[in-house]
Order: C-alpha cells, then structure tokens, then sequence
C-alpha cells in the first residue's frame, strides 16, 4: 500500500495528470508523444514482458538502460518520473526485508547481518528483482506518461479489444473525474462540519456513508446517462474516434524498440 | 398562431413513482410544430418527469403518448423518433459521456447511419452554429459549465431533430451564456420546449407558458 | 497487495491472464449493451473510493472494496477490476502490465465468488446476521485475494515464502477495515436505499429491463 498521506492525495493526483494532459499540447513535443499509440501499446507490453522475464543481472541491467533512453525521449520532467519510480520502489523494500536472508533463501553465506545470514543467491535474486522491477516501471512511466488515456483506449481498440471493454474504460475514465468532483465536495462539507480522520468507529462510519452516498448518486446518474445515450440512438455502439497513420518518427521508435530488445536478448544468450 | 401539425399530444397521463408518489392525474399537453413553449413550475414538480414520459424514458400509467401523429407505447415506439426530438438534459456531465467535444456531437448521427466523414462535416457545422469553432479536439472534461451546456446543445442539434426539448437549461450559467443560449435557440429556427423555473427567461424565448400545479397544466 | 513486476515467473504470470481473460469473458457477456453505463459508473465509484486513504494504526491505507464490488457486479467484478488496475497503472504510471493478469485474477474472483453467495445474506431481516454477511464479504474477499497472492508467489518459487508471508502480514489489518467498511456501506444503503440491495438491483446476471 503506498504511504501517501490520507488528505485529498487523489483528488490532486488527478487534477495534476489532467493539467499534465491540458499542458502536453502547449508543452514541448516528444518524440515519445508523437508516436503512433498502436506502436506505443505493441511497445510497452513487449517491452514490459522482456524485462519482466529475464534471469540474468547483465540483460536486466541493459533493459535499464534501454528503460533510461525511453525516458529520454518521452519528454516528462525528471522529478516526475523519479517520484513514480519512488512509489515502485516501496514495494520492492518489501523484498529486501526477506529474501537476501538465508531463512528465505538458503545457500552460500557471504555475510551477516546481526543473527542473519544473507546469501550470494539470495542477494542476487534481490538484486536481479530490484533492477528489473526499476527497469519496467521506467519503461511503462515513459510510455504511459506520454501518450492519454483516450488516445490508448482508441489505439486498443484499433487493435482489436472488445467494443464493450473500451467502452466501460472510456467512460469509467469519463466519470472518475465527474464522481471524483463530487467525492471532493462531499469530502470538504465533512471537514467544514469537523471531520477529522482517525482510527474510530465514527471515522469509518463517515467514510463508509460517503461512500454509499457516492453509490447513490452515482447508480442514478448512471440511468441518466443510459437516458442520454439512448436520446442519440444508441443501439450498443460506442464510437471511439481517433485517426492513425504510421509516420516516420514511428518507423524510427520501432527501429529503436527493435535495437533494445535486440540488446537485452544478446546479454541474456551470450 | 395557426393550429398546425401536432408533434406532441399527451391526453390524460396519469403517473405515480413506484414509491406510489403521485406526480400528474389526468395531465393534458398539445405541443405544435412552430410553437416556442416554456413549462414552468416550483423545483420538484414533475418537469423532468414529464418531459421524461414525452420522451418514452418513463411510461405513464393511465392515457396516450402521441409523437408526431402516432401513439407511442413501448420501446419500439419511442426508439425510432427519440433522436428526432432533440434532448438537452439538465446536468451537462449526464449528457456529455464521451472523451472529446467531436465524440460527443458525432455519437448521435453516427449511430444514426452517418459515414466517419458526413459526421465530421456536422460536428463542424454544428460547433459553428454554436460559435465554438476549434473546440471538437476538447476533453470535455476541460470545459467551462457554460461551455458544457452549449455542446450539450449541440449534441442535441447534429441529431437534426424536428424539435428540441431543453430541461433547466439555465441552471448555473452566468448572463453571457445565457444570453449565448438565446441567441442559438433564436438562430436554430427549431421549435422547442423549454422546462424551467426561470419566469424571465422563458418570457425572453418563449410564445406561451405552461405552468404546472398539483399535477397539471395550467397555460399562462 | 500489488505484487510488483519482475518477481512471478512466466508459468505464474500465463496461467493468471488465462484464468483473468476467462473470467472478463464471461463478466463481458453478463454485461449488456444497456448495462455498460452501469458497469462503468461502478467502476468509476470504486476507483473513486480506492482513492481514500483511512487510518489504521500509525498509518493509512487506501481502500480496496473488492467485496462490495463483487456484490454489486457479480462476474462483472472481472472486467470492471481489470479496468480499475489498468487506470491506475496509466494515471499512476507505475504500468502492472505484465501483473495484469494475475492481478485481476486475484482481485475478482474472490469477489465475485463471495459477492455471489453472500447477497442473499446482506439482504437478512436480521440486522447481526446482514452486518455478518457483509463483513465476512469484505473482508473474506481481501484474505482469499492476499491469500493468492502468496500462492502466485509460492508456485515461483519456495524463496517466496517468507515475502508471501509477509504480504499476508502487511493485509491483516486491511482485511479487518474492510469488513467493516463493507458492513457499514451495506448497512448505509440498508437504510437509505434498500432497493438497491435487491437482486434486481445487483449483478448484470438478468436482462435489464429498458
């Protein structure tokens, strides 16, 4: 679970990622944004699965490299992208706090520490899990962060996702901003009347009545967007509008993407 | 105003929720082709409702729908005129359901059998009608509430109906939107139905006035 | 309860999208072309209410709510959950591709199977035994959820035992706050808006009325 403290963490983590997506056309393009989504998605997973799967500390650490450069070239700011990566990495303390210990992973005893011992194998499994799992992220904030939400789910159904599944997508992303809004305003009316969180049956009582409340308004408005689809016709189709062409920024990120993988691949074999 | 063709006929529409609250008894409306109608009354009087049972959304329990010289009775009935009645909810964000300015108004005439293409040309026909030239890339989720309401409008008008039926369209818009808002009603050439609690408004951009107590329709 | 990438091994990870895709298959056909705004406003509250941290003990943890989703989605848990990773893994940008899967799995079955059994059981006269009923369907949907987690992490590898252990460590608190929030949003909707806990109101299983 990450630590963000309580507050209204989320209702800022949205209004920043729509800044960031208000602010993307006006900011300085990428080479990472410009590309076409269909390739970023093809790139991302294939990228993602690589780094996930390798077994050796030599291509893991090439993978990073190859993750560096895609952050390179997606244009985000270097302190955004570090403080997702900090996120990443509280999970992966988790990992260190057993497996280098000989009780988890018994073997070759190369130091201790107090009444543990920690193993060369389990050391290595925890160094290999922690670059690889720094490698991925990396990848996957620099693709995520530039492309949108809107322009992917089009992407993916380009390539063939079920209607049903982007359309539940869209339009969750839709209403998570419009809920998302109302959640806020309900949470500042708690504060006004003195709400302050803490760990008492009051506190969880006001939260679980928020949240029902959120449930209520929210199933009602879901028939009256049911209404509103229904008033333009809808027979079951959910257009999701958004032209690709492969340019020649694409030709390039595929040569690229080519060349990465190539290079993880010959430190894993060689 | 000459009597012609009538595109909405309710007679004696009686409607309770299923919690058993009474909302209009024996409840009559003859809507025009031509005509410019304001539906008054207090918040909670059944305004959305009724413009809810004349859009097949709700079904009355007793008395007839009647939409463009057909009784209307179930589904079916309504699923072929509804888009031909131009609908502007009350909340913006209940309407504008998809990611961009451009899906949204194209969601109608495409489901309607328009080519990507003839709904491009209406997406930009209808942002030019509304003076919102260059906003069909927009998040929606970006707009101003005034902008809101003006591509719900919209959304409404590339369906091309034969008449627009506007829920509370002025609720929290400032007088320059407002004054917007009459000016596209004025220029649509359409005739419509306007439901709000806002008398001065609907003396601007209406002929004739509904007001509805105790469950009817009294004009004036 | 995320497991971070890396870690499972491509047996783990295949057989978790497998079991996740079969799942999404059958919460999609559940979901009818009416229903899709239903699905997706619950999926926005969820991943709405996901986003509020509650305290426990010295610190906070953010609310999950797989076994209210499950009551209200039944198969639909599936899709309606892999959208919500998904979401987090793009806004958050932390990605959980290659976890997706079993991620989803992990999450939804628990949910869906208990939210199934257990709606009945929500909708006891009885106030005790309708409390009961939720709570075990929230937080018996975060045990049996961190419970496979530590079985994905077991068939990569026995070294995974003690993380395993500790991830189920780190869930017991959380599993306790959210049988109690679950308990009380039911018993919030009991009171308020009971119809909404009627088999009507819940799943997709039955053809919507238009």
């Amino acid at each position: 679970m990450p630590a963000h403290h309580q507050s209204l963490t989320w209702s800022k983590n949205m209004s920043e990622h729509h800044k960031s997506q208000g602010k993307r056309l006006a900011r300085r393009e990428s080479a990472l944004k410009k590309a076409d989504p269909r390739l970023k998605i093809i790139a991302v997973v294939v990228w993602s699965f690589l780094l996930a799967l390798t077994e050796q500390i030599g291509a893991a650490m090439a993978g990073l490299a190859g993750s560096v450069i895609l952050a390179m070239i997606s244009g985000l700011p270097a302190k955004d992208i570090l403080k997702r990566l900090l996120t990443v990495n509280f999970f992966i303390l988790f990992l260190w706090l057993v497996l280098p210990f000989s009780f988890s992973y018994p073997g070759e005893v190369m130091a201790r520490l107090g009444p543990l011992e920690i193993t060369r194998q389990g050391l290595r499994l925890t160094c290999l899990l922690t670059i690889k799992g720094n490698a991925v992220a990396l990848g996957a904030i620099a693709f995520f962060g530039a492309s949108s939400v809107f322009e992917l789910t089009a992407a993916a159904r380009r390539l063939g996702a079920p209607e049903k599944m982007t359309a539940i997508f869209v339009l969750m992303f839709r209403y998570v901003q419009v809920i998302g809004q109302e959640c806020a305003r309900l949470r500042l009316a708690m504060k006004a009347r003195g709400f302050k969180p803490s760990m008492s049956m009051h506190s969880y009582r006001s939260y679980a009545n928020l949240i029902g409340m959120i449930l209520i308004r929210s199933l009602d408005r879901a028939s009256r967007i049911h209404a509103a689809m229904r008033c333009r016709g809808y027979n079951g189709r959910f257009w999701l509008s958004g032209e690709f062409n492969f340019k020649k920024i694409d030709w390039a990120l595929g040569s690229l993407m080519i060349l990465l993988i190539c290079g993880v691949l010959a430190f894993a074999f060689v | 105003m000459p009597s012609s063709e009538s595109l909405i006929a309710l007679k004696n529409i009686d409607f309770s929720y299923p919690d058993g609250r009474r909302v209009f008894s024996d409840l009559n409306l003859i809507f025009r082709d031509g005509q410019k109608a304001g539906l008054a009354g207090l918040n909670g009087c059944g305004k959305t409702t009724l413009l809810s049972v004349i859009m097949g959304l709700l079904y009355p329990q007793r008395g007839e729908v009647e939409i463009f010289g057909r009784a209307r009775r179930e589904e079916k009935d309504f699923k072929e005129i509804r888009a031909q009645m131009g609908f502007v909810f009350q909340d913006a964000n209940d309407q504008l359901f998809c990611p961009t300015v451009a899906d949204d108004i194209a969601f109608g005439p495409l489901n309607l059998g328009a080519s990507r293409k003839e709904a491009d040309l209406i997406v930009e026909k209808t942002l030019a009608l509304l003076r919102l030239e260059g906003f069909g890339p927009r998040v929606t989720y970006d707009l101003s509430g005034g902008e809101k309401k003006l591509v719900s409008i919209g959304t409404a008008l590339a369906l091309n109906p034969r008449l627009l039926i506007l829920d509370e369209p002025t609720t929290s818009l400032d007088e320059k939107t407002v004054a917007r808002l009459e000016q596209i009603l004025n220029d649509c050439g359409l005739p419509y139905i306007i439901a709000s609690h806002d008398r001065s408004f609907l003396a601007r951009t209406t002929h004739l006035v509904w007001t509805m107590t105790e469950g009817r329709l009294v004009e004036g | 309860m995320h497991i971070s990438e890396g870690v499972l091994s491509a047996p783990v990870l295949i057989c978790g999208a497998a079991l996740a895709l079969g799942g999404m298959a059958k919460g999609l056909r559940a979901v009818g072309e009416d229903d899709i705004p239903k699905a997706a406003v619950l999926a926005a509250v969820f991943f709405v209410a996901s986003l509020i941290h509650v305290n426990i003990g010295p610190g906070s943890a953010h609310l999950i709510l797989s076994g209210l989703i499950g009551l209200f989605l039944g198969w639909a848990a599936f899709p309606v959950i892999f959208a919500g990773l998904l979401l987090q893994g793009i806004l958050f940008q932390f990605g959980g591709l290659t976890v997706l899967g079993v991620n989803t799995f992990n999450m939804a079955f628990p949910a869906m199977a208990l939210g199934l059994l257990l709606r009945k059981g929500i909708n006891s006269q009885r106030k005790a035994a309708a409390f009961a009923a939720a709570f075990i369907c929230g937080g018996g949907s975060i045990l049996l959820s961190s419970l496979l987690v530590a079985l994905a992490l077991f068939l990569t590898g026995r070294e995974f035992k003690f993380v395993a252990l500790e991830i189920m460590l780190a869930n017991l608190p959380i599993m306790i706050i959210e049988g109690l929030m679950c308990a009380l949003v039911v018993g919030f909707l009991a009171k308020v808006r009971p119809a909404l806990l009627t088999g009507e109101a819940l799943g997709f299983e039955k053809p919507a009325k238009a």
